[in-house]
């Protein structure tokens, strides 16, 4: 992922400042202390994050070195005591997207009730073929990954947020930069599609379902 | 309040209309997104129907199977060496810690 020239600009005029600088100041230490206590330890975190969105180690790499500069750099913004895994969150998803945002797709969401429908639908057609109790059956695991990486945002971001990380909706909601109500009806959404494709792979696999002799 | 329409194609797949608050908010439910008291209503009417328990059983599969994704995966210690010579290209005093941590 190319660095933006204004940013390398900044980065080397930075660069120079700090090589000038030499002494540190007393908030320079302070400042330093932070961020190493609160924000290093999370980059195991953040690196799974956007590896998950990114879906490429080295588009992840760039992501996870962009996110720590841009923490670095607006350290003063962070609010001591508030959740800095979330934070991370929400700069690693913007540098992301800002990577992609000519191929972000915009797709109408559905309401609930279609979705409630749609969900019934889901179910029926595993049921249907018996395969209700697929999750306890088989290991799914590497088909759910895949299924994962194709889905589209902003489902996915939705989808690691909350069932893969743990994230509360609030939170999730924080780090998407949108109502609680509009990640809840991502979450479904995704979840639903996640759902369909499930199905499809259990049949690709000959899966025989519980009721097929 | 679920359209005619909808509760119609949800007899269709077999599912009934009085199991269509279920339907609807079994995620809400398994979230704790609901109140106390919708989560009560949906918990009595589950405990009476087997259709709804066997979809709230589906579902809770589905969502354990998400959450046994989250690996741990660690960060390369090649993009720990990267981001430790960006980070003391601006200054941090801390840059050194980032190669380190395991």
């Amino acid at each position: 992922m190319p660095r933006s020239p204004g940013l390398e600009a900044e980065e080397s005029r930075l660069t120079a400042d700090a090589g000038q600088l030499g002494a540190r100041s007393a908030s320079d230490v302070e400042r330093d202390a932070a961020f190493e206590r609160d924000a290093l330890p999370w980059l195991d975190d953040v690196y799974r994050f956007a590896l998950s969105l990114t879906r490429e180690e080295s588009d992840a790499d760039d992501v996870v070195q962009e996110t720590f500069l841009r923490a670095y750099r607006s350290w003063h913004t962070f609010i001591p005591g508030t959740d800095c895994r979330r934070w991370l969150f929400t700069i690693c998803r913007n540098v992301f997207l800002r990577s992609r945002e000519r191929q972000r797709p915009t797709v109408d969401l559905e309401d609930g009730e279609q979705d409630a429908v749609a969900a019934g639908s889901v179910y029926a057609a595993a049921r249907e073929r018996g395969y209700d109790d697929i999750y306890a059956r088989l290991d799914l695991a590497p088909a759910l990954r895949e299924a994962l990486d194709e889905l589209a945002e902003p489902f996915r971001s939705a989808v690691i947020l909350v069932d893969v990380e743990d994230l509360s909706y609030e939170s999730a909601a924080e780090v998407m930069g949108v109502p609680i109500g509009t990640v809840r009806s991502r979450l479904f959404r995704g979840r639903r599609l996640l759902q369909e494709k499930l199905v499809t792979v259990a049949e690709d696999l000959g899966f025989q379902g519980a009721g097929v002799p | 309040m679920m359209s005619a329409p909808a509760r119609s194609k949800l007899r269709a797949l077999g599912l009934s209309a009085n199991c269509a608050e279920v339907l609807t908010h079994l995620w809400d439910y398994l979230d704790e997104q609901v109140t106390p008291t919708s989560a009560e209503r949906l918990k009595a009417h589950i405990a009476t129907c087997a259709q709804c328990r066997q979809y709230e059983e589906y579902q809770e599969c589905f969502l354990r199977a998400m959450s046994n994704l989250k690996q741990e995966l660690n960060a390369p210690h090649s993009l720990r060496e990267r981001l430790a010579a960006r980070l003391k290209g601006q200054g941090c005093g801390c840059w050194d810690k980032v190669s380190r941590q395991p």
